[in-house]
């Protein structure tokens, strides 16, 4: 005779089989999520090595030198951006066995005007691949500005020193 | 047509039991992920490299105290206060009190506030 | 037990099989995350970049093999208040991997539970561009390995160079006193806390570098077959100015025995104690080396003036003028510039 209970111990097979394995897909699904948190620690690395750069780049070489790296070259203004910029991303790049080639940076300025207000200006012309959707980061560097003159910084007393403010957006291509 | 023989449901049960199983070892590397995520973060959050900065500024600042005008001196802390409040998002203020001789050399003790919603800094340094 | 039955079950043994095989690629994937890695990475660079170990005075550096218990954490920064500059006597010392074992990177750079595998380098850019690469630790694997780059610069001691100067050419003292030609070091004035420690002379962590050039300038020439003069001994005085009546006095030292983790003295390329009683040829250099390691044991402070006294003696006549002190200061000794370098730490 067909007993058609038998049937009722392969369906729960079946069914005991297809929990475990969809909670398993789930399970591995979410926890793929979550991984994404690591990207912290690239960011970390990436903050790290932009403001060891600024500071070095404003540590002068010989105790003659009055003026670091950095302060040269900010007083260069918009045209010393670029150069700034390829120092910067030359530093950046540096390490044992090939350089790390797909760092881009773009560099502003922060200072204060002859009439008190804040103004940020693009020290760097822009990068062409730079779309805003990057994963940037920004490491700034307090800048002590000596008085004189400097080269395209508009309205800026020269008469006085400034303390300005260089922030670098760093991301990788 | 199927009789109701509910012998073999043990097999059901199983099978659930191993799901939770999972759902908590998920549960528990999840955890162990947000540990990492937070060593990270504590290294972002946690302004450092700020403060540093901030203090060599200041001090930059004291170097040239001397030879600046009153005027000179308010514009220069106005400097970093306000650039520090927009660009930077954290609340500076500095003072500082008379010289005094600390081991044989004239230094003025300063005092740095820095706090910038999440880390609050102070700081009486002798420069 | 019915054929249906073992048909179920069977099913649900494969299911169960095929997830608990699924679990362990589970964890590995949180083992390999380099969660940890990176964050033991960092935590080592900052040890070695933003800090200068312990012990500071003396340095850990220039504990030998039998003290190397005493040195409780490696650090090459300068000094605390300078992170990111490095000195170069600590470079040297954290890159001598024949002195210290890959358990000693561990328990005293590293730290951690973990014996963790290592590669430190350290690439210096010099100034014609080229670099020169300071690596430790076993080669690094393809990836999942926590990592960190600082970008530093790299602190080189000072050395004095003495060419002819008049001053020092002392044609008119008592033909038959022996010469003696001092190079002083104030440390009151080398550790002025005014010059940052990016740019001090320290010679309690820094070697003293001395050559003389152009020692035939200094001759005797008034006897035209004069071509040489005899350095009979380089010795140390120190005075203490803060005591009362201060005078110089020699340091009692080891004077007759050569020992390069102390001092190196080569006169025309050749190597000599400090009592060489040799011949100086007219065209020889004398180069003088005085390692921290020695300047820590005549017992300096801050204040005390360090003389290294070079005596010539050749009997009357002497065959040489050279007399006089130079001073080992900011002056006169010839600081390098500061080289960038990178300094990489991988852990896994």
């Amino acid at each position: 005779m067909v007993n058609d209970a038998g049937q009722l111990y392969t369906m729960e097979g079946v069914a005991a089989g297809v929990i475990m394995l969809l909670t398993a897909y789930i399970v591995i699904s979410t926890t793929s999520v979550y991984t994404p948190g690591d990207t912290h620690i690239p960011d970390m690395q990436l903050e790290q090595l932009g403001s060891d750069v600024l500071a070095m780049m404003d540590t002068p070489d010989n105790r003659e030198e009055e003026e670091s790296r950095l302060v040269v070259l900010v007083k260069g203004g918009v045209p010393g951006g670029d150069t700034l910029r390829t120092e910067f991303l030359n530093n950046c790049k540096m390490r044992a066995g090939g350089d790390d080639d797909d760092l881009r940076a773009q560099v502003y300025l922060t200072y204060r005007k002859m009439n008190g207000d804040v103004s940020t200006i693009q020290l760097s012309s822009s990068d062409p691949g730079f779309t805003g959707r990057e994963n940037t980061v920004r490491v700034t560097r307090w800048v002590h500005l000596p008085r004189g003159s400097t080269y395209g910084l508009d309205n800026l007393d020269s008469s006085r020193p400034h303390a300005v403010l260089v922030e670098v957006l760093l991301w990788r291509a | 047509m199927a009789c109701m023989n509910e012998d073999g449901q043990w097999i059901v049960l199983m099978g659930l039991l191993t799901a939770l199983a999972l759902f908590f070892l998920a549960l528990i590397i999840n955890q162990s992920a947000l540990v990492g995520q937070t060593t990270a973060e504590g290294v972002l959050e946690f302004p450092k490299n700020d403060i540093r900065d901030l203090r060599l500024a200041i001090f930059d600042y004291y170097d040239d105290y001397g030879e600046l005008t009153l005027l000179q001196q308010q514009h220069y802390v106005d400097d970093i206060v306000r650039i520090s409040l927009e660009r930077k998002n954290a609340v500076v203020y500095f003072w500082d009190g008379p010289q005094q001789d600390v081991s044989g050399r004239m230094l003025r003790p300063v005092t740095i506030h820095y706090y910038n919603g999440v880390t609050k800094y102070d700081e009486t340094v002798y420069y | 037990m019915s054929l249906d039955f073992l048909a179920g079950f069977t099913i649900f043994m494969l299911a169960l099989i095929m997830v608990v095989s699924m679990v362990p690629g589970l964890l590995a994937g949180l083992e390999s995350s380099g969660i940890d890695y990176d964050a033991v990475a960092y935590r080592t660079g900052v040890i070695l970049v933003e800090d200068p170990g312990w012990p500071v005075y003396p340095p850990w550096e220039m504990n030998d093999e039998a003290h190397k218990d005493e040195i409780e954490r490696m650090g090459l920064a300068v000094s605390k208040e300078t992170p990111n500059i490095l000195l170069s006597t600590k470079v040297d010392a954290f890159f001598n991997d024949s002195f210290f074992t890959p358990d000693d990177y561990r328990s005293k750079a590293i730290f951690g539970d973990i014996p963790y595998s290592y590669n430190f380098s350290l690439n210096i850019s010099q100034p014609d561009g080229s670099y020169e690469l300071k690596q430790t630790g076993d080669p690094l694997p393809l990836g999942g390995y926590g990592y960190i780059r600082r970008v530093v610069k790299i602190k080189e001691p000072g050395a004095a160079d003495i060419g002819y100067d008049s001053s020092f050419n002392e044609t008119t003292l008592d033909p038959s006193k022996p010469r003696i030609f001092t190079v002083q070091l104030d440390f009151s004035q080398l550790l002025d806390p005014d010059v940052g420690p990016a740019y001090r002379i320290d010679p309690r962590t820094e070697p003293v570098n001395i050559t003389i050039t152009d020692f035939g300038a200094y001759l005797n020439r008034t006897d035209p077959s004069v071509d040489n003069a005899t350095l009979k001994s380089v010795t140390f005085w120190k005075m203490d100015p803060t005591r009362p009546m201060p005078r110089f006095t020699k340091i009692p030292f080891s004077y007759s025995t050569a020992d390069s983790s102390l001092y190196t003295l080569t006169i025309g390329g050749n190597p000599y104690n400090l009592t060489p009683d040799t011949k100086v040829f007219d065209n020889d250099n004398i180069s003088f080396v005085l390692k921290p390691a020695a300047t820590s044991l005549f017992t300096l402070d801050q204040n005390s003036i360090l003389d290294i006294r070079f005596t010539f003696d050749d009997g009357n006549p002497q065959s040489t003028f050279m007399n006089g002190t130079f001073r080992y200061d900011y002056a006169n000794v010839t600081i390098p510039a500061l080289s960038t370098g990178v300094l990489e730490v991988a852990v896994w």
